[in-house]
């Protein structure tokens, strides 16, 4: 009886063993095979069905963007450097210090707002359905970090005047 | 009618009743056979209680039913292992993409 238990044991540890190997194995292998992508597009074109004259348009459009972006993000970094020498050492809010952070909210706000209207214009660039799809994720993904952050701030804030 | 005597008491009756009890005689190693049937009966139980594990090993370990489950095993791990490593892959390359888009600082 012993004997037939462990036999038993033995055969599921097996089977167990055959399922994992086989699941990170293969796994590991579709992760080798599609992941770090040398092109930036390649998520588009895998997660909207792109054809090849859509794909040339969006690139064509991503091209365009992305120096923008690049000049605008080294503006932000560098307003971003000149706020924090500012308040370095401070013991206040200095009104120089208080524009800085007025001109920095600018910035974001304009280089989000070019940011959006890059997303409208690819999704325009792709089928209609493709195109809304694609939008409502952009927006998710970029904008819903923070509308979580102040729904998280607000319930905090929520709880804190119920005390 | 003159109805017959039969009590009990009676020292007589009683004598002819023990006479007339037979003691049948025991088969020859009587007692030997009956512990050898406890002994079979109680071994027959426990091979009762565990036949079915040593069955269903037996099933089991049968080469065709052997390879087929493991074939199964390695297919469905398989099939699992490609669509999570294709969910896996998908966010990877969506990263990259907003990395190009949306700098950090806007998110």
């Amino acid at each position: 009886m012993r004997r037939a238990l462990f036999i038993l044991l033995g055969v599921l540890a097996v089977g167990a063993a055959v399922f994992a190997g086989s699941f990170y194995l293969s796994r590991q292998v579709c992760v080798m095979q599609r992941a770090t992508p040398a092109d930036d597009l390649d998520w588009l074109r895998q997660e909207f069905h792109l054809n090849n004259a859509e794909m040339a348009r969006i690139r064509q459009l991503h091209e365009g963007y992305m120096p923008k972006c690049a000049e605008m993000c080294a503006r932000i970094a560098a307003k971003k450097l000149e706020v924090e020498r500012g308040l370095t050492g401070a013991t206040n809010v200095s009104p120089v210090a208080e524009r800085g952070l007025v001109e920095l909210a600018e910035l974001r706000a304009r280089c989000q707002g070019q940011m959006l209207q890059h997303f409208v214009e690819v999704s325009q660039a792709m089928p209609p359905d493709q195109g809304r799809r694609y939008f409502a994720e952009m927006q998710r993904l970029t904008l819903g970090f923070h509308e979580q952050i102040e729904q998280s701030m607000s319930d905090h804030a929520g709880h804190e005047h119920q005390h | 009618m003159n109805k017959p005597d039969f009590n009990p008491d009676d020292a007589k009756l009683r004598a002819l009743l023990r006479e007339s009890r037979v003691a049948p005689q025991l088969p020859p190693r009587f007692q030997e056979a009956v512990w050898r049937r406890i002994e079979h009966a109680g071994a027959g139980r426990s091979v009762e209680t565990f036949s079915w594990l040593d069955a269903l090993v037996a099933r089991v370990l049968r080469p065709r039913l052997a390879f087929a489950v493991a074939a199964a095993l390695v297919l469905a791990g398989a099939l699992l292992g490609v669509r999570d490593g294709a969910q896996l892959a998908r966010q990877d390359a969506q990263a990259h993409y907003l990395a190009a888009v949306a700098p950090d600082s806007l998110r």
